[in-house]
């Protein structure tokens, strides 16, 4: 069971920090989707057809999985521009979040007292997992929301499909969720709760460049396949876009590979403070 | 199984990797009394506590509290304890009352009304913010934390340090008074002196193993002494012939050595000798610790 007074405290001592992330992604979104109708205009788009044609921005813009086929129209550059950036956020907040909700606990002394109170081990992480759980769908919520109202804003004459971009949040909801995990793994092995807020940032953006690479070089498409972002299907405009199996498949069970390596773990951690 | 002790320990163990955290330790602690828990730092105090609170887990042996086991029956073992740390580590955006509120909700009891008592008695201030606290302060709120709830059990980790004079006579006066009602306490401390006006017994370990578990009666009649005496000569150790010298040990004109036994005996064995100086003075700590530890090794 949650411990519902570690729960509630929790939840509150993490409101403002969720309150600050949000706060930058809805600025990001509103900020990258007011560039689509400038894109739009006749002459723009022209110009920066043009600007593309040479072979490295080519390149780049492969790398972002961006095209201006796909650019011309609004979810393709939702996705591609914005939805990245979200991701990229998202991830952040989320390994930072897991990987400090437990790990602070021993890190500013603090185990000492809550381990001495009536609750168990498990009902310590399972409470916490859960403040960390709500502030990632809440977050995702406040994603949907400000992505649905941005592609309404801003689509201009452009049509898009309400299920891909619900389908393309899901799965960025899903990849948060693996890093999340990933982080609270992380956060006990390290002895005394020290922060790992440089490894985090370094996984995240390590994961991030794999993906990219792999994107640009035919060759390392396989190698890719060690980033979870790989697993996000960015076709967005593709008349079959879906939630896929085994992607889905991925995401949860890495997820619950390392949420379980983490209730092993701390089930038996000497806490040393 | 007998008698019923609230904290029972067999064999109980704990390296932390290869260094030494406690050895082989047995305690056997009685319903309604202070047991006083003596050692230096680093002797395996803290370790010794933590253990016992499942904070951290034994290498080898057992612990019972309550008759409940320490490792497997830790949450309900935990209802019944209060537990006052050493060093006091809060959540500080917390205010005061927060804090216990939070701490109260554990164990689903409402102890507003002992909150508002607590804090009268020790003039504490239960809307500053926990940051902004003193040292002392701090350990006030340690001392209600550890109390609002009405354990069976209060576990004290060198509880005193920071509180002034005043407010440790206040905390020593409910200490007695929960006692009174039942309150089986253990206090941890490095000093002697203090335990001593609360203590019925007192278990002294030293690196990790303990040495000695006496009651304070014993030690008062033990009355060891430190004693140095200064000759007008060179001094020899058989210079000092009374029953009750411990490991005397001469450094030029100066025999230092502990004495445990009758004064009137020790001061007539020096009669008619050439003496230049007597000191006579308690003990420290860290010398009876060094008496047990010579003890404990003569046995074997």
């Amino acid at each position: 069971m949650v411990n519902t007074n570690l729960y509630r405290i929790e939840l509150k001592r993490y409101r403002n920090s969720f309150i600050g992330w949000s706060i930058s992604i809805i600025v990001f979104v509103i900020l990258g989707m007011a560039f689509y109708p400038l894109l739009m205009q006749e002459d723009m788009l022209k110009q920066i057809t043009a600007f593309l044609e040479n072979p490295f921005m080519k390149n780049m813009m492969t790398a972002f999985g961006a095209s201006i086929e796909i650019w011309t129209n609004v979810l393709g550059f939702y996705s591609t521009r914005n939805a990245m950036i979200i991701m990229l956020i998202g991830s952040f907040y989320s390994i930072l979040l897991a990987g400090k909700i437990l790990a602070r606990e021993e890190q500013e002394k603090t185990a000492e007292f809550l381990l001495a109170k009536p609750v168990t081990r498990l009902e310590v992480v399972r409470s916490k997992l859960a403040v960390y759980l709500t502030y990632l769908v809440l977050l995702n919520i406040v994603i949907l929301i400000i992505g649905f109202l941005s592609l309404e804003l801003f689509k201009g004459d452009s049509r898009y499909s309400l299920k891909a971009f619900i389908i393309h949040w899901f799965y960025a909801l899903l990849l948060m969720l693996v890093f999340g995990a990933i982080g609270l793994f992380l956060s006990l092995l390290i002895k005394r709760g020290r922060p790992i807020t440089n490894l985090s940032i370094g996984i995240i953006v390590g994961a991030y460049f794999i993906d990219i690479l792999s994107r640009v070089t035919p060759a390392a498409d396989k190698f890719g396949y060690l980033s979870p972002f790989k697993f996000v299907d960015p076709g967005v405009l593709r008349y079959d876009y879906a939630l896929v199996g085994w992607r889905v498949m991925y995401f949860l069970g890495m997820s619950l590979v390392f949420f379980a390596l983490t209730f092993l773990r701390y089930k038996k951690k000497d806490i040393l403070v | 199984m007998g008698k019923m002790y609230v904290i029972e320990t067999h064999g109980l163990t704990k390296y932390y990797g290869k260094s030494r955290g406690i050895i082989d330790l047995d305690l056997k602690i009685e319903p309604g009394e202070i047991f006083g828990f003596i050692g230096p730092n680093g002797a395996g105090k803290s370790t010794t506590i933590r253990t016992l609170l499942g904070l951290i887990f034994p290498t080898s042996g057992s612990g019972r509290i309550f008759g409940l086991d320490i490792v497997r029956d830790s949450k309900e073992i935990k209802k019944q304890i209060g537990f006052m740390p050493s060093e006091i580590h809060y959540y500080e955006k917390m205010d005061v009352l927060e804090l216990l509120r939070f701490s109260a909700n554990f164990y689903g009891t409402d102890c507003a009304p002992r909150i508002t008592e607590l804090a009268e008695t020790f003039d504490l201030d239960l809307e500053r913010k926990i940051i902004d606290l003193s040292r002392g302060n701090q350990k006030k709120v340690s001392i209600l934390q550890s109390l609002i709830h009405e354990p069976g059990l209060l576990i004290l980790d060198e509880p005193t340090s920071g509180l002034d004079p005043l407010m440790q006579a206040k905390f020593f006066d409910i200490l007695k008074e929960e006692n009174n009602k039942g309150t089986t306490i253990f206090f941890s401390s490095h000093t002697l002196s203090e335990v001593q006006k609360m203590c019925r017994r007192v278990g002294i370990i030293k690196e990790g193993k303990i040495i000695a578990v006496e009651d304070i009666e014993t030690l008062r009649k033990k009355q060891l002494r430190k004693i140095q005496v200064e000759f007008s000569q060179p001094a020899k150790i058989s210079d000092i012939e009374c029953p009750g010298v411990i490991a005397p040990k001469v450094e030029g004109g100066n025999i230092f050595f502990l004495y445990s036994g009758s004064m009137k005996d020790f001061l007539n064995s020096l009669g008619g000798k050439d003496i230049k100086d007597l000191i006579i003075e308690e003990p420290t700590l860290e010398e009876i610790f060094m008496h047990y530890y010579s003890e404990e090794n003569g046995k074997h």
